[in-house]
């Protein structure tokens, strides 16, 4: 079985953003001390597919890091898992807010790279521009039937099975004739640490970066990025004096009252 | 196959199965949208029409209400459902040329957009802060980079298929004079894949329908969502948590509340060991009343909460069970 797994990264929230302008022609500049590293949904993705691999020799897995800053320091730190092939996926032009355009480029590449994925992990929300549309759109583009949210996954025999939680229900999906899974954080798919021999030899490792270029320059546009609205709302909070045990019973009180 | 019937550039589209609450808000996305003059359309999709939910569509100010029960469909999931109304809308001749489609809010209704778009070749620009039509266009607005920027974006042409969260729609007390067209479609099958569903034996009410959401940061650790649990048992209320708990595998994804999560709206939201980030307070309605526990006293919870308690959750949540079985 080929699993493609594809990795957007995310600008690393313990830390400042970076300087982020946009450009005349809706390209984005990034400069300054840039810190990306894996999402929590692509560390799903990725251990989703180690999970199986790990299970069955036959599994091979490919890796597609997305291109932009500091991509080699985040495609080594997908090297030290030992993928079965690792590269960096540059599009141009490169605007991931744009689903359509960005699954259009990706689809290209996979269609014309050889790769010939079974099954591919993707996280539920591809990157820090995108809200969940790219990988959806993505799909569509290579023909092949989706499973959101996944969360889980283990082999059935000779298949893979597929799992989601909805509400009060399970859902199980078994991949037959190729699947795109988007997946989402949970416990099961929290990413391992790779071995400390690995990370080494990963530091030296040349990862391969690879272009997909289309002259068109999609239907969205960016026009403006700015400063996010503060939240307009004031609770004008009332603090609970008194011992913690006071505090405690005030607590149980506003509880009881909502459910009363 | 019998067209869709659709006039205003806004169409707003409601899967019945989905229930009221997301009728509710694809109708004040649109509403929000069209602004004062309400000029949208509505697609009410589903197996079989709901009346309920087609009477909202004219008391919010819908022009023209398609009741559309599409023949085929195994359930009403959203692939299934970008499925059937791509081949509804494709097949009557209809791409939607221009026009903005509006789905409920919520990861359901994402996924529906960017289906839609799939399906019929337009824009999926998902979910949106604001959205304004233009004279040649459609302007929308997205948080990014984890809500720590926004960006304006310009849609030039094809259907757009967005989400937008604007709250509850405003009803008129008559019943409004929309047209409703009632059409049957037979569509094939989203039938490739095939998904068995069994109990989770959850017990605790989904956090998107309870009227207490008690709810964790990672902070508090597996040991405290044990007791808010049982906090949330005992008052009948039920158990959230931000992002990074999820992330750290203290409650499970279902439960996550925030931007990437669940949009609640209690009666009330008790955080605890929660600071109030943008991204987390973004899944909490504002009519929900927010009681929070924090051991700092500049963290931003205390800036939205009506009531707070600067504490330690190891000291105060076990009191506060013990206040509940008193």
């Amino acid at each position: 079985m080929n699993i493609l797994v594809l990795l957007a990264g995310v600008a690393d929230n313990r830390y400042p953003l970076h300087e982020i302008t946009l450009t005349a022609n809706s390209a984005l500049e990034e400069v300054g001390q840039t810190r990306r590293i894996l999402s929590p949904f692509d560390e799903g993705a990725l251990e989703l597919a180690l999970k199986l691999r790990d299970k069955n020799e036959e599994v091979r897995i490919d890796a597609l890091v997305m291109g932009g800053v500091n991509a080699d320091t985040l495609a080594k730190s997908v090297a030290a898992y030992k993928p079965d092939s690792l590269k960096i996926l540059n599009l141009e032009p490169f605007r991931l807010w744009d689903a359509v355009l960005s699954a259009g480029q990706i689809s290209s590449y996979v269609k014309s790279s050889g790769l010939k994925p079974d099954l591919i992990f993707v996280g539920r929300e591809f990157g820090d521009l995108d809200e969940g549309s790219i990988p959806i759109v993505l799909a569509g583009e290579l023909g092949l039937p989706y499973f959101s949210l996944t969360q889980f996954c283990e082999w059935k025999g000779s298949d893979v099975r597929l799992m989601r939680e909805r509400g009060m229900r399970r859902e199980w999906m078994t991949v037959t004739g190729g699947c795109l899974a988007t997946v989402t954080n949970d416990k099961r798919n929290k990413l391992r640490h790779p071995l400390m021999k690995n990370v080494m030899m990963a530091k030296r490792q040349t990862i391969e970066s690879v272009v997909q270029s289309v002259a068109d320059e999609g239907q969205m546009l960016a026009k403006e990025l700015s400063e996010p609205e503060v939240v307009a709302r004031t609770g004008h909070c009332e603090m609970l004096a008194g011992s913690p045990r006071e505090q405690a019973q005030a607590l149980a009180r506003y509880l009881k009252q909502a459910t009363a | 196959m019998k067209s869709v019937n659709i006039e205003s550039r806004v169409v707003c589209v409601i899967p019945a199965g989905w229930g009221m609450e997301a009728a509710e808000g694809a109708l004040a996305a649109a509403q929000a949208v069209t602004r004062s003059e309400h000029k949208f359309d509505v697609l009410v999709v589903g197996e079989a029409r709901d009346d309920g939910i087609n009477r909202m569509a004219f008391r919010a100010g819908a022009q023209i209400v398609n009741a559309v029960e599409l023949k085929g469909l195994a359930g009403h999931s959203a692939d299934e459902l970008a499925s059937g109304l791509g081949q509804l809308l494709a097949g009557a001749g209809s791409n939607g040329e221009d026009l903005l489609f509006l789905t409920p809010p919520g990861p359901e209704g994402e996924e529906l957009a960017a289906g839609m778009a799939s399906y019929l070749k337009g824009q999926a620009v998902g979910r949106c802060q604001a959205i304004r039509l233009t004279d040649d266009g459609i302007t929308a607005t997205r948080s990014v980079w984890g809500g720590r920027k926004t960006l304006l974006l310009e849609v030039k042409s094809a259907p757009t298929f967005a989400c937008l969260r604007a709250g509850k729609p405003e009803l008129s007390d008559e019943p409004g004079t929309a047209v409703c067209h009632e059409l049957e479609a037979e569509v094939v099958p989203f039938s490739t894949v095939s998904v068995d569903a069994e109990e989770t034996g959850e017990s605790l009410p989904p956090v998107e329908s309870c009227k207490l959401v008690v709810s964790g940061g990672r902070g508090v650790g597996e040991d405290g969502f044990g007791l808010l649990e049982q906090i949330a048992r005992k008052a009948k209320g039920t158990l959230g948590g931000s992002l990074p708990a999820v992330d750290a595998g203290m409650v499970p994804v279902v439960r996550q509340v925030g931007i990437s999560g669940k949009f609640v709206n209690p009666a009330l939201y008790f955080a605890v060991g929660i600071s109030g980030t943008p991204q987390h307070l973004a899944g909490i309605g504002t009519e929900a009343r927010i009681v929070a526990i924090n051991k700092d006293p500049e963290a931003p919870i205390f800036s939205v909460a009506e009531v707070g308690v600067v504490g330690e959750w190891q000291e105060l949540l076990p009191e506060v069970l013990e206040a509940l079985e008193a």
